[in-house]
This record gives C-alpha cells, structure tokens and sequence, in this order.
C-alpha cells in the first residue's frame, strides 16, 4: 500500500523541515532576543546585563530636554504604575509626533555606563482608537 | 431605551444558549425517545428559527448603538469615549467598532448573519438531520460564547452619569478611511471562518456519508474564500495605511496587532491549499477538519493577543476583561477540534509521494503553518520566558526577518514549481518545468547583474518572476475560461508581485536623515534632494509648514515633494506628519518632515523605495481574484459539483494521450 510506502519519506521530510526551521529559529531566539521590561522591572535588573532592552514607560511632564545639536531628547521615563521609578533616557534621531510629558513610550537600546539608557528607537503607542485619549497632561 | 438594547443582548444568549442545549439534548440525550430521522429533522428546523432571533436581537442591539452614536447620546459611556460634537455623521457611525466592546458587537453580528445566511442557502437544506443538528450545536455554542461576552464583561450599553456635554472624540490619523475600514475587514475575515468550521465538525461527528451529500468544504467553500478575502484585504489594507499616514517609512513593523493579524491568514491559507488535496484527490480529510478548526480558533486567539493586554504593543489597546474568557473558550475548542478528528474514522487515501502535487501543498501547507508557529511563539515570547527567566525576553524585528524571511522565499520556490508537477508524482510537463527552470536562472542570474545580491531577496524575486511566468503561462493556456483556475492562479499573480514588491523596498531601501537649510541638498543613493523653499500657513482645521524639496538623479529632475507637518486646532500641541511621495512603478520617492529648527533649518526624512508600489497593486490583485472564483464557481452545491467534475475531467486531459492530440490540434 502506498502508505506504508511514502510514510518513511514524509517523516524524514518532516524531522528535516523541523529541524531547519528550529535550527534557524533557535539561533535567531539567541541572538536577537531582548528584554522587555516596565521601568521598575528593569530598575532591579544590573545594568549590565541590559546591554540590548526594550523599556515600557510614561515619559515623565519633567526633565525632558531636546538636543541643542541635530534632533534628539533626553528624558525621564517613569514607570506607568509608580511614578517614583524613573530612568534617564537619552535618544538621538528623530523625535516621533505624539512625543510628550505622560505619553506612553517604547524604548529599545542598552544601559549606557553613566546610568543613562542610550535608545536607538524611541515610539510612542499607536494612539488607537482602542483606547480614549483622555491621557491628558 | 438602553435597557430595551441590553434585554435584546440577554435575549441572544437566552436563545443561543437553549437551542445549543436543545440540539445537544437531540443528538445525545434525546436520541432514543426522537429516534427518527424526521423527527431529527424538525428539531433542526426549529433551531435554524430560533437563530433567526439571535440574529434579530444583534441586529436590533446593534441598531441602537448606531442610532446613538448618530445622535450623539452621552449617557452611553461607549459613545462618549469614541466621539464628540465635531466628529462628522460618517466617523461617528464608524465608531460602532471604534472601541472594543462595540467591535464585539460588530463581530459577533457578523458571525451570526453568516450563520442565518447559511441557513437559507440550499446547501445547508441538503444536508442529513444530524449534521444540522451537530452543526446548530456547536454555532450556538460560539454565539452563546459571543452574547455572554458582550453581556457581562464587554458591554457597549453601559451607561453612566451624570452625562457629559462632549465626548472624548475620535484621533485625526484615525480619521482617514483606510483605517475606518481596516479593522470591520479584519472582523469580518475573523467571523467568516465560523460556518465552515462549524459545519466540519459537524459532518465528522455525524459521520461523513459522500453518497447522500456534498462534503463541508465544497458547502462551506464560499464562506471560507470570503472570509479568506477580508482577511487579506484587511491586513492589506492596514499596511497600506501605515505607510502612507504614519511617516515612519514602512509598513510591517511585526508589531503583536499586527502579527495576530498574520496567524489566522496563515492557518487559514494553509487549510486552502489543504482543502485542495482534498478536493481533487479526497485524501487528508482529518487533517482538513482540524486545519479548518484551527483558523477559525486562530482568529479567537487574535482577539485575544488584541484584547488581553497580554502582550505590551505600539498600539494601545489597553487591559481588559475579556483575556479569561477567550483564552478559556480557545482552549476548550482546541480539544474539542482535536477530539473529534482524532477520533474521526481514517476514511481517505494515503498521499502520493513527495514530488507530487500533492506532496508540494502538504510541504507548503508546513512552510505556512511553521510561520504561523514561529510567528505565535515570538509574539508570546515575552509571556512565555517569563516563566522560567528573571525577566521577560522578547523578540525584535530582526528575528521575524532572519526567521521569516528566508521560509517566505522556500514558499515562493514551491509556489514556483508545484503547478509542473503531477498529482500521482513526477514531473507533469517536463518542458515547461525546464522552461521554468530557466527563467528562475536567467532572473536570478540578472539580478545579481544588475547587483542585486542578498541571497534571500534575489532567491525570493527570481522565484516570483518564474511564478508571474507560469501563471501566465497557465492562464493562456486555460485559465480564462474556467473561473476557478483564473481566481487561483490570479491569486498567485498577485502574492507573486506582493513578494517581489516586499523584496526590493524592504532589503534594498535607502532612507536619509537629512537637516537642510533654504538652498542646501543632501545625497540618498543616487538621488539628491534639494530644499528649495519652507512654507507655512492655515487650511481649514489646521497649521502647516510644508517643505518642498527638489529631487533630482544625475542633474536630472525628477519632481517634487511637499511633506508636510500639520497642527490640528482641535487637538493641541500634538503634530501630525502628512508623507508625500512621487509614486513610480520602479523608484518611489517617500519624504517625510520630521521638524523645524531656531534656524529654519528642517530635518527631513527622505527615502527610496524600489518597487514598493507592486506590493499594493500585487495586494489588491491577491483580493480581487478570490473573487472571481467565488462567482464564476456557484453559489450551489449543484453548481460546485459541475466544477469538480470539470476539474477531474481537467485531470484526465492532462494525460499524454490526449495532449498528442491538442498538439496535433494546434499544428
């Protein structure tokens, strides 16, 4: 019967494919994963191991200075659910539009040595219709 | 009058919950006193009335959200939320599925008016009692799922007080229609799923019986292709948006929304190509059953990687509490789904070997179910290592390109190859393979001429060219006259142009930061943009600052770009980037203004992007070719019938014999 005859085939194709796949995934999950920590997660972490993150905050109303030279800003992120957890983040490139005091950011980058996260992005959350914009300063 | 909207809500649950119960009490409990077919059959045909309620009393809820969202009725606290005094007539009604306990609604209305209108096709009369009964079974159960959300933890007729005199109004960069139709698509692609799912399980667990009637999938197959089509039109349609309203100079971020929205259109073109061995060949029928159990419930698990708040995302959704609910109903199902295949008898036949037509869809069908995997997993990452690590890793966009990207072009390879196969294994038209063969090469080959040479792009364009090639060739030879082929290979077409549009402008973009002053120009590629002047002024609603900047490739103009940057009267300090582009087929020139300086220096983003504009014309062909196959098909099961018989006389064309004779015919 055919079955008996093409089963061996289809299971070697199978642990092949899976293998592939896993391999390729598996060395990417290794080297392209990243924390994805809230403020006061990543404030218990040690700085050194945040040499590659992704931080979720609220950008804090004070501090938040833009650079004098090419576009950029340094700001406090604070934690969305205890404002007293801050980080000073430091961003170059260019600053997206809803940017402002208590709008909900993303920031991806590492813990540079004076303290301060160096992001090479910085987004805000899509201001979906999802949720009302009532965030109000 | 809310009370009268929130009565119509428990109505739906009342009704969905006792006639799911009853069709169970049917089948299971009741068999031995009702043990007639008859009788059978008026318990179905009681149940299909009593959907007609449901249906009635989600529209008539849906009726009065409508109504008061037209009229501006604060006491609600959904109309309050998602508009105000100024937002026009049409983004108002829009806002039904604006939020999530409105888009809720919105789904499960579509869920139950596919299910009603199913129900009054002939199909659906054909079938035996018992898979009527099974089917109402488990529809009910999923609108019973439906109504409790919407009355307990997901109610768009809450009402508060005291009443506000505006509302909180509806975003600018929502206010577009793109994105007012991107999100009812994707509902509609999520909901359609349900009836074919529901009518597998059905005609599995009552026993297929292929003398008396036509199989599910041929039932249910304008369902399937519908919902298949918003889907796509929808996920499309947003990535469309993204691109030109955003300003950020992509259109997939693999953003969580945005990947949830991938996994259903994964699974559920998986089980197309699935269903296709199937029905030519009847073979893999419990694999089918739970492909097709698997995209709808993937739909579920959409909503919930959407809803839950599970996952942190760009896009703001928000924590609430419909998560529990779904993750229990998609559990549930998961077993249900595989229970019933599993205890399914083996009915079809055996696969033929590997090289086989049938064997290159099974392969596809992995490829497409290892990306839905991979995608699922590395969008859930976060939640998962969490588990065993001190803290939650994650996933960036690099992983879903070093992962993704290099299966997408094996997918394009199959895509190329598979039509040249026969059904029973080999090579079905050695010559046109050659032929095929040939123009990968040559295109491959060209590519790397003209030095275009990062593997997985140059595997993945020069696959989609020997698509283009075959397709077409398909097309002359017999496409045109038979609906079914056309939609199909048209289909084709579409990814094929979609895939070589996403392998130059994503890999072989140029982008530029630039900061200019009135007069200065900066170089991108072999473009250079040249600021010639800043304007600001006042249009209807809003500020503006526009900078026009001249773009020119060797001393030759090419045209203009005017981006600008917008501040809405109505929405305070906040900017808005308005892109503009000099759209080509080739070269797409994309210009964004980032900001102004104390000098009146502005900073600009300026891009190219190559072929960027085959991956819309590439989508919307994807979209509007299903379309063809779904009309031209039938909407009968008789009409279908004649179809597979045309394709199984197809089959038998294809043999040696016959072929002499057409190329005698030709000479």
């Amino acid at each position: 019967m055919a079955r008996e005859k093409n089963t061996p085939v289809y299971v070697a194709a199978l642990l092949l494919f899976l293998g592939g796949v896993g391999f390729l995934a598996f060395s990417a999950f290794t080297e392209n994963s990243v924390y994805f920590l809230n403020v006061s997660e990543a404030k218990a972490v040690s700085p050194d191991k945040l040499t590659a993150a992704r931080l979720f905050g609220a950008v804090s109303d004070q501090g938040i200075e833009k650079h004098s030279a090419g576009t950029g800003v340094t700001f406090h992120l604070q934690d969305k659910d205890n404002a007293a957890q801050v980080i000073v983040v430091s961003y170059s490139g260019a600053v997206p539009d809803t940017f402002k005091g208590g709008a909900e950011v993303i920031v991806e980058g590492g813990m540079g040595a004076d303290g301060r996260f160096m992001a090479r992005t910085l987004m805000t959350k899509c201001p979906s219709k999802y949720q009302k914009e009532n965030r109000k300063i | 009058m809310y009370f009268f909207a929130n009565v119509m809500q428990v109505l739906a649950l009342l009704c969905a919950l006792v006639c799911g119960c009853t069709a169970l009490y049917a089948l299971l409990g009741g068999k031995r006193s009702f043990a007639s077919a008859t009788n059978d059959d008026a318990w179905a045909r009681q149940l299909e009335k009593g959907h007609w309620i449901v249906t009635g009393a989600l529209l008539l809820a849906s009726a009065l959200l409508l109504h008061a969202l037209y009229w501006r009725d604060y006491s609600l606290q959904y109309v309050a939320s998602y508009t105000d005094n100024i937002l026009p007539e049409f983004y108002r009604l829009t806002a039904f599925w604006a939020g999530q306990p409105g888009s809720m609604l919105f789904w499960a209305l579509a869920v139950s008016v596919s299910g009603s209108l199913f129900a009054r096709t002939r199909a659906c009369k054909t079938l035996r009692p018992a898979v009527r009964l099974w089917y109402w079974a488990f529809f009910y159960a999923i609108m019973a799922f439906f109504t409790l959300v919407l009355t307990v933890w997901s109610n768009p007729f809450v009402t508060h007080s005291p009443v506000p005199a505006d509302g909180n109004g509806l975003n600018p960069l929502l206010q577009n229609p793109g994105m007012i139709f991107h999100p009812p698509l994707l509902f509609l692609g999520y909901g359609g799923f349900t009836v074919p799912a529901c009518l597998a399980l059905a005609q599995t667990l009552a026993g297929r019986d292929d003398q008396s009637e036509v199989p599910w999938f041929r039932l249910a197959r304008p369902f399937m292709l519908t919902a298949w089509i918003f889907l796509t039109a929808g996920i499309v349609l947003g990535a469309w948006w993204a691109y030109m309203e955003l300003g950020w100079g992509g259109y997939w971020a693999w953003d969580p929304v945005e990947n949830a929205s991938l996994i259903p259109w994964l699974v559920g073109t998986a089980s197309l190509h699935t269903l296709i061995v199937e029905e030519r060949r009847d073979k893999l029928r419990r694999v089918n059953v739970c492909m097709m159990a698997l995209t709808t419930i993937s739909a579920f698990f959409a909503t919930y990687i959407v809803r839950s708040g599970v996952i942190e995302s760009v896009h703001a959704f928000g924590d609430s509490p419909v998560g529990v609910p779904l993750l229990v109903f998609i559990v549930v199902a998961l077993v249900v789904a595989f229970l019933t295949a599993a205890f399914a008898p083996r009915a079809g036949k055996p696969l033929a070997a590997l090289e086989s037509r049938e064997g290159m869809l099974t392969l596809v069908a992995w490829i497409l179910l290892a990306l839905a995997a991979i995608i699922l997993l590395a969008t859930m990452w976060p939640v998962l290592s969490a588990l065993w690590m001190d803290a939650p890793r994650g996933l960036d966009a690099a992983f879903y390109n070093r992962v993704c990207l290099p299966l997408g072009a094996a997918l394009m390879l199959f895509m190329a190859v598979c039509p040249w196969f026969a059904w029973d294994g080999g090579l079905r038209r050695k010559k046109i393979f050659l032929a095929a063969a040939g123009v990968f090469v040559i295109a491959a080959a060209s590519l790397w001429n003209l030095g275009y040479r990062q593997f997985t792009p140059q595997i993945t364009a020069a696959a989609s060219i020997t698509i283009i090639f075959g397709v077409l060739l398909l097309l002359k030879e017999h496409g045109f006259r038979r609906p079914v082929f056309l939609g199909a290979w048209g289909a084709h077409l579409g990814m094929a142009l979609m895939a070589l549009g996403i392998a130059f402008s994503g890999p072989y973009a140029e982008e530029q930061d630039m900061m200019l002053a009135r007069g200065e120009s900066g170089k991108i590629g072999e473009y250079t943009a040249t600021l010639q002047e800043i304007t600001g002024g006042r249009a209807t609603g809003y500020e503006f600052i526009t900078g026009r900047l001249q773009i020119s490739k060797n001393d030759e103009m090419v045209g203009v770009v005017a981006p600008q940057r917008r501040i809405y009267d109505k929405f305070g300090t906040m900017q808005f980037s308005e892109v503009d582009v000099i759209p080509s087929l080739g070269d797409e020139i994309y210009a964004s203004l980032l900001g102004l300086d104390n000098d009146m220096r502005v900073m600009v983003r300026v891009s190219v992007k190559p072929l960027v504009n085959w991956l819309w014309i590439g989508g919307t062909l994807l979209c509007l070719f299903p379309l063809v196959s779904l009309f031209g098909r039938g909407r009968t099961a008789a009409a279908a019938e004649k179809a597979v018989e045309a394709a199984v006389e197809e089959i038998a064309s294809k043999a040696a014999p016959v072929r002499k004779i057409r190329r005698k015919r030709r000479k």
